[in-house]
């Protein structure tokens, strides 16, 4: 048994909005010095390209679940708030 | 659109349910907003649900009535290393018949059933419904706008129930803008599928009887803990990090928590399951530290909103207090209707009958355990210290055997150092 947040639409459901709840100033980024978002997100939403010097983020698997929103020291967001309602990630069982 | 109720409730987790029905129940006109396509669909815990005394006055027989899965009857401590764990068991028949002490549940049952027995009473459940903002007049808490279509509704009362994150109370004003990232953990959960008879065999069990096991030294060193429990037909296994603690370490929680789940004693007991559900959630564990303002004029928060949780390592409490806080938030609404005062002060028997319940009573007596759990030496010293003396008591290997002081001192004197084990005992002593 395995969690790979690369493969979380196999084990997660979620009815993905095309407008992003969450919206990134990447310019931030590049100057932050943690980038604790990039391992502390459950569904790895986050990705940081050393070679391009780029953040990266998609708001599709987001499990909603608030972490970057506390980790990130830098107040990177333009926008953080959850999804629109009857969006985003739907549990079953858990 | 706009439209008036007596009340409005942000949120239909267990303290909003909770609050909807109270209010319903006296008679209010009464507003339940979720933004889920169902109450539940976006609540995820570890998984036990602890005595709700709140609810057992609400639904005397409430254990035949809300859906359950287990009750818990065996309770166990585990300090774990890489290859080897020490188990502490606690288990009592006492738990084993109604008034049952614990039970195992899904939170999209539970959550669900809850808000609709809010329906049943009376109550108006909006869902899909992601509230946006407070509308605030004269200074005062007079309803909230959503964010799909910006309609409002207004009410001379709002609950924020909305959990962890409260956009409301940080709307109306009510908390700090930004959290500390040292009172917030993240939980990370799988659930997986096993067969009933598995699960019996596997952890002792008989008829509808769980377990619940909370497990020390399974983060790698990150501050934190992991759970297994027992549902009826599947485990529910996760992992607490700390999120300061997880930010410096570079780890990962999905890692971290395959590198529980393969650890060999965990490994045993998930052998042949499959992998269900994987969830994530935050938990206010900085407890009573991090409490928001509870009254506005025009406005309370309940439950985790108010960062009601207590996180002591041996339990993780939040359910019981939500409902209770949820139930006493309602009472207050009632009242304030009866007074036609919804000021801060006409409001304020919120905080009055909080304090006299066991809400603000344990979180207050716990409020030192967040700081101490602060403490990096118990996540990975204490349990090899534990895991290394057990190894020493009893292996066998032909060499003479030292008295058990000796072992006891040589093996704390190794791997945590005497000052620290009493400094910890003293820090742990005043905590709990
Ligand atoms: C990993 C983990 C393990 C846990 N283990 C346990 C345990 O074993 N036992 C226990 O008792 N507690 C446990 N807890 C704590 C427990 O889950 C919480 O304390 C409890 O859920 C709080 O209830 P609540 O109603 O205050 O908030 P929530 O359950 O979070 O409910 C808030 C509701 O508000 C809705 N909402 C949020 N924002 C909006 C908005 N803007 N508009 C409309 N709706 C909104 C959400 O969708 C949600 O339904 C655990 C928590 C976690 C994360
Ligand atoms: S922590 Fe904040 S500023 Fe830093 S990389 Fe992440 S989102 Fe950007
Ligand atoms: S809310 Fe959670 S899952 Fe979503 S992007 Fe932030 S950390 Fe990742």
């Amino acid at each position: 048994m395995n969690i790979n947040p690369d493969e979380i639409f196999d084990t997660t459901s979620f009815n993905v909005d095309r407008e992003p709840h969450i919206v990134l100033d990447t310019e931030i980024c590049k100057k932050c010095d943690q980038r604790a978002c990039v391992n502390a997100c459950p569904a790895r939403c986050y990705t940081w390209s050393e070679e391009d010097g780029k953040m990266t983020f998609v708001h599709d698997g987001c499990l909603e679940c608030g972490t970057c929103y506390v980790v990130c020291a830098r107040d990177a967001f333009t926008r953080w708030r959850y999804p629109r309602g009857g969006f985003g990630v739907s549990y079953r069982m858990t | 659109m706009k439209q008036s109720f007596d009340a409005i409730v942000v949120g239909a987790g267990p303290a909003g349910s909770s609050a909807a029905l109270t209010m319903a129940r006296a008679g209010l006109k009464v507003a339940l907003l979720e933004r889920g396509d169902f109450p539940g669909e976006k609540n995820m815990f570890g998984g036990v649900l602890h005595r709700l005394t709140a609810l057992e006055e609400a639904f005397p027989d409430f254990w035949n009535q809300a859906p359950l899965e287990r009750h818990i009857v065996k309770k166990s401590l585990t300090f774990m290393t890489g290859e080897s764990s020490f188990n502490v068991n606690f288990d009592t028949e006492a738990s084993d018949r109604p008034p049952y002490n614990g039970y195992t549940i899904y939170r999209p049952r539970f959550d669900r059933w809850l808000a609709e027995e809010a329906v049943k009473a009376g109550a108006t459940l909006l869902t899909r419904s992601t509230v946006d903002d407070v509308v605030i007049e004269k200074g005062k808490v007079v309803g909230v706008t959503m964010l799909r279509d910006g309609a409002e509704l207004r009410a001379p009362v709002v609950i924020a129930a909305d959990g962890v994150l409260s956009f409301t109370a940080k709307k109306a004003g009510l908390r700090r803008p930004k959290f500390d990232p040292s009172h917030q953990a993240v939980g990370v959960k799988a659930m997986v599928d096993l067969p009933k008879e598995v699960i019996d065999d596997r952890f002792g069990l008989v008829r509808d009887q769980g377990a619940s096991n909370e497990i020390v030294g399974c983060t790698e060193g990150v501050r934190g803990g992991g759970y297994l429990y027992t549902n009826y037909d599947s485990l529910s296994i996760g992992l607490v990090l700390h999120l300061s603690s997880l930010s410096q370490s570079g780890k990962t929680p999905y890692d971290l928590l395959n590198a529980f789940m393969k650890q060999p004693q965990m490994a045993k007991m998930l052998r042949g399951g499959r992998l269900l559900e994987y969830s994530a959630h935050l938990v206010p564990e900085g407890g009573y530290e991090m409490m928001p303002e509870i009254v506005g004029d025009g406005i309370l928060v309940a439950g985790d909103a108010a960062a009601m949780c207590i996180v002591t390592g041996l339990n993780l409490e939040g359910i019981n207090l939500a409902t209770q806080s949820g139930v006493l938030a309602g009472k207050a609404a009632v009242e304030a209707h009866a007074k036609k005062d919804f000021s801060r002060a006409g409001l304020a028997v919120y905080r009055r009958m909080l304090e006299e319940s066991y809400v603000l009573k344990d979180l207050k007596l716990y409020r030192r355990t967040p700081g101490m759990l602060h403490n990096d030496r118990i996540y990975s010293q204490y349990p090899e210290m534990v895991c290394g003396l057990m190894d020493e008591i009893y292996r066998i290997d032909g060499a003479p055997k030292d008295t058990m002081t000796k072992v006891l001192l040589r093996a704390a004197r190794e791997k945590v150092g005497l000052k620290n084990l009493l400094a910890d005992v003293y820090s742990g002593w005043r905590a709990l």
